[in-house]
């Protein structure tokens, strides 16, 4: 059977990705905000005998060529010829929809129109007359519900009938589709249509009728196109006279005119196919959005919406970090510890490396796990339920502010979760400066990575208060972002032009448990793949760094830790770190790893303090005692987490607060820090926070300033970074001393 | 039969209006024509205070920021209010 060629196409928000997933089976981010696909994906698959070769395009609202999502769409289809192309559509709202439709269908190429979504509009009571599309789009049509599976078997179907030309078209519809574009225009794509037939220099896989109406229509891609062809130049002059003619009759721009012809035919058709049985325009979406997209209420509920999801993160995961921080410390070190004896290690450097390196380097991160699914898990429900669309447009004004608009605040939401997949996602602002200066405000949207920083840091210094002294961390780098990017519209980016806000905004929709769990899986086992390889490889090099013994008659993997190379180079690069409270070589060592990536900050704190293992691992227990232990105490998590529902709130119901028992790295960074401080021990910490905060985040991030901004701006970035984290944490730790606090 | 036509920016929320013309740059101008706003299209205002407005096109909510919305010229349609 031959291999199918699929391409789907659709609006941003029709659910393209869902629709991707349930044909190819494979497990893709799918959030509810306009503008995630901007590389295409591709899957393959096997449907009864056809194998199938499945791209998801990225999400465009029209195939003119005024975007790069657009280009790469079109070009696709243009020059990859694929079997079938899928168009998506948003039942809800067919008529934008089928814009993209009629544009597809104009290049001549095989569709089938997936109206997905279909179970919101039997909801909202709308009736769709399916063959009366078919036959206006001379195309199938088939109902999905993607999100449910729903129909998915039907389109496989459809699409290899499609493909082995069995199509559903009756026999009196052999005229290829076309809109009537009205008298004047349609004579003068005639003409320039015959004029392409005549020209065979013209690339032949391009359709000819709709090479005509694009090049009457000013796409600069495909003029550039037609200048290097053979009697192009000429063809293009012919072209001109008919645009200026034409124009002169429309008194509009012929794109214009072309684009009104479209709707109306589109509009039509809507009204002959779609049925409302019960008219209502104001929809419960509007109602919500009433509320939280108003003009005074909006900031506070965004702010609240964020409070609860940083409570939410801190307090409910807590439990289950005790739990991890406790299997790893506990029976999985001392079954490495037997195993390795067991192999007969036991004593050499081999077991220094896993129990002084490894585990405590990748574990220390690890234990992290529950707070980012936490935090994962509720960044998806705000994309997934359309809150993230709401939270751009109110925050519009605000980004006014900073030469920006609400469109770039999309980006540095993701930030929150991730900064590199932040800086790619500036590829769906149109203007070069915001992507520019949106990308250097990004790194300051606190990502997940730092946020394990914060809450150990903060557990160690401010135990009652550790939710509010993260949020205002995360807040900082807000107000950080806000002012830089004051400062930057009024020097770097003076008088640079600011471009238009049109945002769509989706209506609101029920997160899938599905959908969720995706979205949190994706982004977890992300920042678990960086564990296992980033982290890890760091976890070695530092342990051999560790070992290699700087004083006299040091023995390799036998030294202490402070008498050590790493020790020796960080204690040069400490002094650096002198005025800002946290002059002491750990510190600086875990700053420097933390260059490559955050996650390692922690790991490379357990391994140079070299915590002392308490006499807890002593007693010896057998594997299912241990085995008992991890399933007991993981449900003593879970009652806890519970318990600790209310405090989102601020409200707590059950017992005192207890303090949580501070654990041997916590205690030793206490020390270290009050040290270093000169008794200033909370202020130094805070100070420490803002460090990790301001600077750069990670070596990935960098590489991605690189590919998006440019050389030039990855180091302003850098350097900016650097110099500013110093300040301000300059700033946080004098500042603090001579107001007396601390 | 009204034709009274005023900037977009103007217009008061709950209006039902009609597009009469882009003044904006080829682009933008582009950008909004894809997005359904054409001359000629009938459409609402949902929301019109500070910052950007909310609009009700071809049942799609639009989110426009403030500037464009100065270069929108659009017509007020007669009440048909019931």
């Amino acid at each position: 059977m031959r291999n199918i060629h699929i391409a789907i196409a659709g609006n941003p928000n029709a659910g393209k990705s869902t629709l991707f997933n349930a044909l190819t089976g494979s497990h893709q981010h799918v959030g509810n905000w306009p503008g995630k696909t901007v590389k295409k994906k591709v899957g393959r698959c096997k449907h009864g005998d056809y194998p199938m070769k499945v791209v998801d395009l990225p999400g465009t609202y029209s195939l003119s060529a005024f975007s790069p999502e657009e280009v790469i769409a079109r070009d696709y289809i243009l020059d990859q010829q694929p079997d079938v192309v899928v168009i998506v559509l948003d039942s809800a709202n067919l008529e934008r929809n089928l814009y993209l439709a009629v544009q597809t269908l104009e290049l001549g190429v095989p569709i089938v129109a997936a109206l997905n979504m279909s179970d919101i509009v039997d909801a909202q009571g709308i009736k769709i007359d399916y063959e009366h599309l078919e036959k206006a789009l001379q195309s199938p049509v088939v109902r999905t519900v993607a999100s449910k599976g729903e129909g998915i078997e039907q389109l496989i179907e459809t699409i290899i009938d499609l493909a082995e030309g069995q199509s559903v078209q009756s026999p009196d519809q052999k005229e290829p589709f076309s809109i009537n574009y009205g008298g004047e225009a349609e004579a003068e794509i005639q003409r320039v249509e015959e004029r392409i037939i005549q020209n065979s220099a013209v690339p032949a896989h391009l359709p000819e009728r709709w090479l005509a109406i694009k090049l009457l229509e000013e796409d600069e891609e495909l003029w550039k196109r037609m200048e290097g062809v053979e009697g192009g130049p000429r063809l293009l002059e012919e072209t001109q006279r008919g645009i200026d003619r034409l124009e002169k009759l429309y008194g509009d721009d012929l794109d214009i005119t072309f684009a009104e012809r479209r709707y109306g035919w589109i509009a039509g058709l809507v009204q002959r196919a779609v049925k409302r049985t019960v008219s209502n325009r104001m929809s419960t979406s509007d109602k919500v959005d009433r509320i939280v997209t108003h003009r005074i209420l909006g900031i506070p509920i965004f702010l609240i919406a964020m409070w609860v999801v940083f409570q939410l993160t801190v307090n409910i995961s807590g439990p289950y970090v005790d739990w991890v921080d406790g299997v790893i410390s506990g029976p999985l070190t001392s079954w490495i510890e037997a195993l390795i004896g067991r192999v007969g290690f036991g004593g050499t450097w081999l077991e220094g490396l896993f129990l002084d390196g490894i585990i405590p380097g990748v574990g220390g991160v690890l234990v992290f796990i529950p707070v980012l699914m936490f935090l994962y898990f509720a960044l998806a429900i705000l994309e997934d339920s359309g809150y993230m669309a709401r939270a751009a447009f109110v925050m519009d004004r605000l980004m006014h502010i900073m030469g920006l608009h609400g469109k770039s605040f999309l980006p540095m939401l993701v930030g929150f979760g991730c900064t590199v997949p932040a800086i790619y996602a500036t590829r769906t602002l149109e203007n070069k400066n915001d992507r520019i200066l949106t990308g250097l405000l990004v790194p300051f949207m606190s990502c997940g990575a730092r946020l394990p920083v914060y809450v150990l840091m903060a557990s160690v210094f401010f135990p009652s208060n550790a939710g509010l002294v993260i949020f205002g961390m995360y807040s900082l780098g807000i107000v950080t972002a806000i002012i830089l990017g004051v400062i930057l519209k009024h020097t770097l980016f003076k008088g640079k032009e600011q471009s238009t806000f049109v945002m769509e905004l989706p209506p609101y929709r029920l997160p899938t448990l599905r959908g969720i769990w995706f979205h949190m899986w994706k982004r977890t086992s992300a920042f678990l793949r960086k564990a296992w390889t980033v982290i890890m490889v760091v976890s070695i090099v530092l342990w051999v760094l560790i070992s290699i013994p700087m004083a006299e008659g040091g023995l390799f993997a036998e030294t202490e830790v402070g008498d050590s190379l790493f020790a020796a180079v960080n204690r040069q690069i400490a002094p650096i770190f002198g005025p800002l409270g946290f002059e002491s070589w750990e510190t600086s060592s875990a700053l420097i790893t933390g260059f490559l990536a955050k996650e390692v900050v922690i790991g490379t704190m357990s391994q140079v303090y070299a915590v002392e293992k308490g006499v807890e691992g002593i007693q010896s227990t057998s594997f299912f005692e241990d085995l008992g232990t991890i399933v007991t105490g993981f449900v003593d998590a879970t009652m806890d987490a519970v318990k600790s529902l209310p405090l989102i709130m601020g409200i707590n119901l059950f017992e005192e607060e207890e303090k949580p028992e501070p654990t041997a790295l916590m205690n030793a960074i206490r020390m270290n820090f009050e040290a270093s401080s000169g008794g200033h021990g909370a202020l130094a910490g805070l100070s420490f926070m803002v460090f990790v905060l301001i600077y750069t985040p990670c070596m990935v991030a960098v590489a991605a300033e690189r590919q998006e901004l440019g050389p030039k701006w990855m180091w302003v970035s850098i350097l900016g970074q650097t110099i500013l984290a110093w300040l301000m944490a300059l700033i946080i730790f004098q500042g603090g001393k001579l107001l007396g606090f601390g | 039969m009204s034709v009274n036509t005023l900037p977009l920016s103007m217009v008061k929320e709950g209006e039902n209006i009609r597009l009469v013309r882009l003044n904006a740059g080829e682009r933008m101008s582009q950008r909004l024509t894809e997005m359904g706003l054409t001359p000629g299209t009938e459409f609402t205002v949902i929301q019109n205070t500070t910052g950007p407005l909310l609009l009700l096109v071809r049942d799609t909510r639009l989110a426009l920021g403030r500037g464009m919305a100065l270069k929108i010229v659009v017509e007020q349609l007669c009440e048909k209010e019931d």
